[in-house]
């Protein structure tokens, strides 16, 4: 709630005055804000602050298609990535009191989608792909110099997807995917066969790798792309199968003193994800694991502990996932957003389509 | 084709076929019947030649022999360029659609294992059964172009390079096979058959669960054709990214059949789109056919007009213009045949990617 606060506070009176009656209604009473990408219409591309009641607070336009939000609460602002092989990001504030600013990827960079700011809101990094090599960067951008690109560093892999600051502020966590993707060849997977997934720990400060992990050499097409750090600093993974065949299990998790797993959801409910992870969430405790399939139309929810199913949620084509207060809310591609455990009351359809990714603000 | 696991991102639910006068199965049939089988079969029977005249090119090798396989080459490459974007059913399973063509391959991995198999006299590589086990990359028409067409070329006319006819046998034997297996599949008009399951989903089936699930392919496989068009064969060519051309990343350049097999793509996706009869599935919104065979049409009348060496082409602002022409035609077949197509037949394009993010 103290986020909430701050950020209330850090808006002023002037979000309330901006908003509508009754988006300042809306935003009295909630308790938390999400965003995601959305699509407003064909072809039309934006962003959405949400309430935890599914009331929409700003829309911010995008000229491409978006992927996920990153929101730091010392920055006050909010950045959505174009998908890959997108090269802009948007940097809003979700107050709606600051006009959104575009950056920009460098000629021969482009962005995946996905990124993190640090911890005290200075710099924004970005998983980009140096394409000319075929090598995965972090973009490092400076927040008060105008979101200038000030350097980069490896992720030491290929096809990186998402990154996220560790609890300690002080590292980065970076699913590898594996996959080898160049704008002149679109959206086409260019080396299934030599495929190399893995998850790297890389230092902030300095961009040293700290620890590399793969997976048995068997599972070399399990491209890991989402991640979730749990209360004990676990970071869970989520993966996408590229091979041919039963896809194996796609959920996993690693730590950062080595050791990586796949773990067993058992025949009917690992079957239900179909090969491919589209989100992970982790409950606002550290305990509790979401995990959605577009493929599957499924989101199961686990328990970090014992690693049983402990709900689930079906969804056609759903992929945004967030905490909520007590449950999660899962969004999919035909504008419904919906509630999972203490929050299964909620569903609210959208005359929008919402993107890949749900993101809880504060 | 590997980006055809989008063909999955096609929704399950949504509502009823729009025009009720032209039931799915006529749809279904339509395509099956009309497109799908007559082209594999003509894919098998062209194969079939070109593995024969192959084999009596090493036998007797003359330049005449060696000019007849060239051509059967050319023709199997139009004739797979009609059916590699049937994305559905037996070319999905296993390896098949990679061992067909090796493609895209920026890094030229297919050539450098041909060039190592040239260069080592690798027996294996020279007999069918043998070579069934190696690499994709040395079993298809890449792998075949380089022997005909690639440096070195010349020797096979003259029989200098016995080993060099014997890979390229042993490549065309390895396509005729699968070309056989395609064909003969598909032709299946048993229970357990393509045809069958396609006409006839059981919630159970692994492949096809419902007639809407069945639609989604079929409409999936002219989207997954278009982008396959701009993202793995014209795009490269233009190399946008990096701000130059690179007329050696086309396919088939050595046989100078980019532009051909291109042509062939387009073809196939006009002619399937009416074998399937879309047109009078979505006559209640005409602008969506009449929309997308004036875009096939466009993209062969351009294509058409190109000719001279893909390295020609791009040194010639007139024709560099029409391959970018033709990437804005995908675009806009995207939308027709995606979007527009899909939504008439009451179908919806799952907006999650699911390809890879």
């Amino acid at each position: 709630m103290w986020q909430r606060r701050a950020f209330l506070k850090a808006a002023g009176a002037g979000l309330v005055a901006a908003l509508t009656p009754r988006s300042s209604e809306a935003l009295q009473r909630s308790t938390l804000l999400f965003a995601s990408a959305t699509q407003e219409a064909p072809g039309q591309y934006g962003a959405r602050v949400l309430t935890d009641r599914g009331e929409t607070l700003l829309e911010v336009p995008l000229p491409v298609r978006g992927h996920d939000v990153s929101y730091s609460a010392d920055a006050g602002r909010a950045v959505v990535f174009a998908r890959r092989p997108g090269t802009m990001a948007v940097v809003f504030d979700p107050a709606g009191q600051a006009p959104p600013q575009m950056l920009t990827t460098p000629e021969d960079r482009h962005f995946f989608g996905h990124g993190t700011f640090s911890a005290d809101g200075l710099l924004l990094y970005a998983t980009e792909n140096d394409f000319a090599a075929g090598k995965g960067k972090i973009g490092i951008y400076d927040v008060a110099g105008g979101y200038r690109r000030i350097g980069e560093f490896d992720t030491y892999g290929v096809g990186p997807h998402e990154m996220l600051l560790m609890p300690d502020g002080k590292s980065f966590v970076i699913a590898n995917g594996g996959i080898e993707t160049h704008p002149d060849y679109g959206r086409a997977e260019l080396n299934l066969e030599t495929m190399d997934p893995s998850l790297c720990f890389v230092d902030a400060r300095d961009g040293h790798l700290i620890g590399q992990l793969r997976l048995d050499a068997g599972l070399h097409r399990l491209s890991i792309r989402h991640l979730a750090v749990d209360a004990v600093g676990r970071v869970w993974f989520g993966c996408q199968f590229r091979g041919e065949g039963e896809p194996p299990q796609v959920v996993g998790f690693a730590t950062a003193d080595g050791d990586i797993r796949l773990i067993d959801l058992g025949a009917e409910e690992g079957g239900r994800l179909a090969g491919y992870v589209g989100g992970l969430a982790m409950s606002r405790d550290g305990e509790t694991l979401a995990v959605s399939s577009p493929v599957g139309g499924r989101v199961l929810c686990l328990d970090t502990r014992t690693q049983a199913v402990v709900g689930g949620l079906d969804l056609p084509v759903t992929c945004g996932v967030a905490p909520d207060a007590q449950g999660f809310l899962a969004t999919n591609g035909k504008g419904m957003l919906a509630g999972l455990g203490d929050a299964a009351d909620l569903q609210r359809q959208f005359a929008i389509q919402f993107d890949e990714h749900l993101r809880l603000l504060v | 084709m590997r980006i055809a696991i989008f063909a999955a991102a096609l929704l399950l639910a949504g509502p009823a076929l729009a025009d009720p006068t032209l039931p799915a199965t006529d749809i279904i049939a339509g395509a099956v019947d009309g497109y799908v089988r007559p082209h594999m079969q003509m894919f098998a029977t062209d194969s079939a030649r070109l593995a024969d005249d192959f084999a009596t090119l090493c036998t007797t090798p003359t330049a005449a022999a060696a000019t007849i396989v060239r051509d059967d080459f050319k023709t199997v490459v139009r004739d797979h360029a009609g059916i590699e974007f049937l994305y559905f059913g037996p070319l999905t399973l296993g390896d098949r659609s990679a061992s067909l063509l090796f493609w895209p391959d920026n890094k030229g991995i297919g050539l450098k294992q041909v060039q190592q198999v040239l260069a080592s006299k690798d027996a294996d590589a020279a007999d069918p059964a043998a070579l069934a086990k190696k690499s994709v990359a040395l079993r298809g028409l890449g792998a075949l172009e380089f022997v005909l067409f690639g440096t070195g070329n010349e020797a096979i006319d003259s029989g200098a390079d016995a080993y060099r006819c014997a890979f390229g046998a042993a490549v065309a034997v390895q396509i005729k096979t699968l070309a056989a297996t395609l064909a003969a599949e598909w032709l299946n008009d048993g229970p357990d058959g393509p045809r069958a399951h396609m006409l006839d989903p059981q919630p159970d089936a692994a492949d096809y669960r419902t007639t809407k699930e069945v639609l989604e392919k079929l409409s999936g496989a002219l989207l997954v054709g278009s982008e396959t068009i701009r993202d793995q064969r014209v795009s490269p060519i233009l190399g946008t990214a990096e701000g130059k051309p690179r007329p050696k990343s086309a396919l088939f350049w050595r046989s100078g059949m980019t532009v051909p097999a291109l042509i062939a793509n387009f073809e196939g996706l006009k002619a399937f789109f009416l074998a399937a009869r879309f047109p009078e599935a979505v006559k209640g919104n005409m602008w969506i056919a009449s929309g997308a065979t004036f875009e096939f049409d466009n993209a062969i009348e351009a294509l058409q007009k190109l000719d001279g060496s893909m390295e020609a082409n791009v040194a010639d602002p007139a024709a560099l213009q029409k391959l970018k022409y033709v990437v804005n035609v995908t675009r806009s077949l995207d939308t027709l045949v995606g979007e527009n197509l899909s939504g008439a037949l009451g179908l919806t394009i799952g907006f999650s990617g699911l390809d890879g993010d």
